[in-house]
This record gives C-alpha cells, structure tokens and sequence, in this order.
C-alpha cells in the first residue's frame, strides 16, 4: 500500500482573487434581472397517499431554462408550512426525485442544472466534458451558470407559500457538496443549514495533481494536452474554488469525507473545514473512499438536518445520498 | 421490440395514484418464462442478421501515454446506433479486457486511468444512454419500465442486445486475448456470460435484474421506486411486469454461465444475504466466489479489484493509501 502525508496537513495552493466578491455580485445583478418564471406541473403517476410529486421549471443565468422535481407532503398527511430542502446532484447522476425526505416532512426539490438531463437543451458540454468547458474563462465557464442554477433552486423554494422561509437546508454529495457549500455562500441570509459529503470542486488544481479518477482527471486530459493553458485555468478557477467561497458561509454545515477518497481527495474536505468560518461538524472515514462513510454517515446527515431545520417525521430515514 | 420515436416521457398525465405498493400485495416471483430461451435465441438471430460494423474514432484528450482511448459507434439490434467507450494499452498485445456491464445510469465515461492502463476496456453506451440518445432519449425515471407490460416491447430488450453487440465488437477485435475477458459491475454481466461463453470471469458487485420484482416491493428507493410508480399507476399490469422481468432475471440463465463468478454479499441486507442469492447462486456451473462487502468504499474498491485482476492475470491496482492516524472522526 503506498503512503501519503496527513491530509488535515496539506498546504493547498489556491489564492483567492481580490476580486471574487465583485465577480459573484455581478452575477447575482444578471440573475436579478432575470425573471424566476417558475413552473410546476404534478406527476400523479410518481405521487403517493403522502407525497405530491412535480416536475418543476425555472428560468435561470443566460436564460437558460432549469428542470427539476419537487416534493412535497401532501396537507392530509402533514400540514404546511414545511421546512425546505434543496438537494443537489452529483456530476454524473441525474437528479432522483426526493421524495423520502418530502416524507419526512421537508418541500423537497431536486435540481437538474444545465447540462443536466431535461435541462440540456441550451447547455449541454457533455460527459467528460463539463469541468473543462471553458475553463479558461470565468466569464463563460460551466459552473458559472451550473452554481446560479443550484442557487436560483433556493430561491424557487423560498418563494413557495407552503415553505418556511426561516428553515432552508440544502444537502448533497460529490458535486452535490460542492452545491451545498456554494447555496450556503451565496445564499447566506437563506440558507439555515447544510450538510456536504466529499465535496468537490474544491481545490481544484491540487485535487487534479493528486488523483487520476474522473471529474478531476478530466483536468489532467485537458493539460496534458494544452499545458499552455494551464496557468490560466489556475486564475480562473479561483472564482469558483469553494475554498474562495467559504468565507460568505454563515449557517452550520456538516462536512464529511472518506479519508481515501481517490475522486475528491480528503485534503481538500480539510483545507474547507479550515476555511469556513462558522460552526463546522466534521466527520472523516478511514479506509473510506468517495463513498464519504455514507453506510454511516446517511443518519447523522439525517440527525443534523433534522436538528436545524424541525421536519414533522424526523424519526423516518432518507433514501441514501450518492455523489 | 423498440419502435423509433418513443417518447422520452411517456407517464405525463397517468391517473392518480393511491396506496403504496410496499402495503400491496407484492409482485409474486413468475418463476422460469417458458419462452424464455426462444426470447434470447431470436435476440442472437436478429444479432446475427445485422452486421455491427463498428467505427473506432481516436479520442486525443483521453488517450495518455499509458492507453490509446476510443469512441466506437457500431449498429445493433433495430438498426439502433449504439457506441462505446474503448481503450487499448501501449504496448504488444493482445491484452486482458475489462468489460463493465450497463448500468442504470445516463452518463457513461471511460473506463478507470488505472483500468485502461493494464486492460483493454469497454463501458458501453446503450441505447438511451447518452451518446446512444438518438433517436430515443431514456427518461430518468422512465427508462427502467418503458414498455415493461410485454418481453417483447420492453426497452430492455433492446438494451441487452445492445450488450451483446458491443461485447462481440470488443471479443473480435486484435488487441483482445480471448482467452481472458472479465465483466464488472452488475448483474447484467451474468446474462452476458450467459449468452455470449468464453468469458473467464464475472464480478457483480451488485444484483439488479435478479428478483428485481420482488426486491422493488420492499422499497420505496429509486431507481426500483419506478416499477412501484408503474404499477400504482397501472395495477392490472403486475403479473405481466412479473413476466417480463423474469425473462431478464440472471437466475433463469445461471446455467449457462460456467466464467468464476464473485459476487458481493452483505448478510445485514435481505436482498444480499446468503437466503436471497441463494437461487442465483446454486445455479451457476463455475467456481463462485463470494465477497463479504464492509462498506468502506476504498477496501470494498481494492478486494474486488484483486479478484478480477488475479483472474485476468495482471497486477491489482489498489487506490487506499496509508495515512498516519488523524481520528477518531466518527
């Protein structure tokens, strides 16, 4: 077995761009000018005696449209108002409907963000491709739009009559965590919670130099064959880094990583521990790896959530979260 | 069998549903279809009539120094232009192949940096997968019980075609010692061995299409959660969802299969238990291997990797790596 340094002692390499705030803001001032629009149609067929099922859609950066499901309890089984939950998807996984955590109580949504099946008409790099469109611009760069998306999903939750406003947690793996932390960074007087497994997008030069597993292997691809390119990437990504983004974080959040994670690698869940300045629960799994211990971790994702957030069933459990 | 132009969302506008299938009367094992062998024998035939013609195209940003990586297009049952992901190593071949059964999902990616560098590989992408999404796009929910109420309409006929037709391309092509080719990844990989002898070895890390009926009746968990969507919706159709999964069960084709077969068990799990794969196991005509899952994902990674490695031949490629002691954490 080979051997590899602390990962609660690894020295990143990211710098945080003096104007990241400015960037962010200006593309909160396109979001504001762009009408919400929101859609929900039900989906009899996928509803329950418990939960009502939607599909749902929203108009989000560059116009692009957003799909998703939305769930909620139905008023016979638990009256409103419910706490809201966003849950985020990984890179590869299509968004499943959330309809055990509707269950337990929350308005639930699902988002698809662009590129996304059913949100992949006006966007789609494709898979591997994703992490690397045009990732030598943060003007034009993927995530750009993709993080608006994950946000513009708070915002449609808040905006519905049945959810409380005061209680809005979001919860994802992988790339979900990534979502998770920037909902909470670029949301904070909104978001009440979030809990973040092997979150990704985080440290993104260092975690591509440290593994050979997809996403990040996408970026070692990309500069294999455009080296050239490579310094450039490192400003740009700057603006999305996660670790960049921490310092807005003001709810409680629930970190958790696999201290063998090959696809986000455990000194980057450290390095972002370190980084937001908030309350910060932190589990880490030995032996574990992109799985991020969920075999265990799922209850106390569950236990943290339900803590902050008053679901009416918290005594019920959620369908296991995948990256 | 699949008709081009399939809607892509086809449960719009289904009556209400009500009650849950889990407090329902589950869907009964069908048991053995009697037409089960005429089913898979006139998939081979129709196979066998239409010529893959596959198309290996150079993917410069993933081939590395360690492996040449492919796209193939090649043309399977119906006419369908289906594709796969291909790598051959560097070097003087023919080499192992590493073949991962389908799996329900939409993206398909390349096989593994530490996969491509030590086997021939193959992730295939069939129909209504993406990059085999025209002209039908799989829904996700949807996919998994398109025209689930015949055998002979369901999607996954095709599907499993599609399998077959990307596995001959990859068993016929230079590079591939035939002698060694394992499949990973579900059990799907079973049907494959069924169908398609030679192949030296299978792991399933995890069942799907084995019981699927029954297991989909004890949860409330997607994907299964579809088929109990399904039958909420269209409650006279359960027999006939009973048959039509039958005929994809691994069990009714175990055998056929005489590749070593590992699969993975969990004995706190009722659908990974020694009682619940008793019936596919008992079945099966080579060596079985079983491996006792511990849910850490990187141990988990590391003994399956050792067992298809060891049965190919070629060196492990573990991903844990040993850290000096940070915890406790949990």
């Amino acid at each position: 077995m080979t051997t590899r340094g602390r990962a609660d002692q690894y020295q990143c390499s990211v710098t945080r761009p003096p104007d990241v705030d400015q960037f962010w803001e200006q593309v909160q001032a396109e979001l504001d000018g762009i009408p919400l629009d929101p859609e929900m149609t039900p989906v009899p067929m996928r509803s329950t005696d418990e939960v009502e099922v939607f599909e749902i859609h929203y108009t989000s950066l560059d116009n692009v449209r957003i799909a998703g499901w939305y769930c909620r309890p139905r008023e016979s089984y638990i009256a409103g108002p419910y706490p809201g939950l966003s849950i985020v998807p990984g890179y590869v996984s299509e968004p499943t409907l959330p309809k055990s955590w509707a269950k337990m109580g929350y308005a639930a949504i699902g988002v698809a963000p662009r590129g996304k099946l059913r949100s992949n008409s006006q966007f789609n790099p494709g898979y591997p491709g994703l992490l690397i469109n045009r990732i030598i611009d943060r003007n034009t760069y993927s995530y750009r739009g993709f993080y608006a998306d994950a946000l513009r999903a708070i915002d449609f939750l808040v905006g519905l009559d049945e959810v409380d406003s005061s209680r809005v947690g979001v919860h994802g793996s992988s790339q979900g965590g990534a979502l998770t932390i920037v909902s909470a960074a670029l949301r904070p007087d909104i978001v009440t919670c979030g809990a973040a497994g092997a979150p990704y997008l985080t440290v993104f030069m260092d975690s591509a130099e440290l593994t050979h597993s997809y996403p990040y292997e996408e970026m070692n691809e990309y500069f294999r064959l455009y080296p050239e390119r490579k310094e450039q990437a490192r400003r740009e990504l700057a603006y999305f880094d996660c670790l960049n983004l921490a310092a807005w974080v003001k709810a409680p959040m629930l970190i958790y990583a696999g201290l063998c994670d090959d696809v986000c690698p455990p000194e980057t869940a450290f390095a972002l521990k370190e980084a937001l300045p908030g309350e910060v629960t932190f589990h880490a799994y030995e032996r574990c790896g992109h799985d991020a211990g969920n075999y265990w971790e799922m209850r106390n994702v569950e236990a943290f959530l339900a803590k902050h957030l008053q679901p009416a069933n918290a005594d019920l459990h959620a369908q296991m979260t995948v990256g | 069998m699949m008709s081009e132009g399939q809607p892509t969302i086809f449960e719009e506008n289904e009556p209400a549903a009500t009650g849950s299938l889990v407090s329902d009367a589950p869907v009964a094992a069908a048991g053995r279809p009697e037409h089960l062998d005429a089913f898979w024998d006139a998939i081979d035939d129709e196979l066998a009539a239409l010529p893959a013609n596959p198309e290996f195209t150079v993917a410069p940003l993933q081939t590395n120094e360690h492996a040449t990586v492919y796209t193939v297009r090649m043309t399977s049952l119906d006419r369908y232009p289906i594709a796969a992901w291909f790598s051959v190593p560097k070097g003087e071949g023919p080499f192992p192949a590493l073949v991962t059964a389908p799996a329900y999902a939409s993206v398909v990616v390349p096989a593994h940096y530490d996969q491509r560098r030590r086997f021939v590989t193959m992730t295939m992408m069939t129909r209504g997968q993406r990059g085999a999404d025209r002209p039908y796009a799989a829904a996700y929910p949807g996919h998994l019980t398109n025209g689930i109420g015949s055998p002979d309409t369901y999607v996954f006929r095709g599907v499993m075609a599609d399998m077959l037709r990307a596995f001959e391309v990859l068993r016929d092509h230079p590079a591939v010692d035939r002698e060694r080719i394992g499949v990973v990844g579900t059990d799907a990989g079973l049907l494959l061995a069924a169908r398609r002898p030679g192949i030296r070895a299978v792991q399933v890390a995890s069942t799907f299409w084995y019981r699927l009926a029954e297991m989909a009746a004890g949860t409330e968990a997607y994907p299964c959660e579809e088929i109990n969507d399904y039958l909420r919706a269209h409650p006279d159709d359960r027999d006939a969802v009973g048959r039509t999964l039958a005929f994809l069960d691994p069990q009714y084709q175990a055998g056929r299969v005489t590749a070593s077969v590992q699969i993975s068990r969990d004995q706190e799990r009722g659908t990974a238990n020694d009682a619940w794969l008793a019936g596919l196991v008992g079945s099966l005509k080579g060596d079985v291997a079983y491996y006792d899952v511990t849910h850490e994902g990187q141990t988990d990674h590391d003994a399956l990797d050792a067992w298809i490695s060891a049965q190919l031949g070629v060196e492990p490629a573990p991903r844990s790596w040993q850290a000096e002691e940070i915890g406790p954490w949990r």
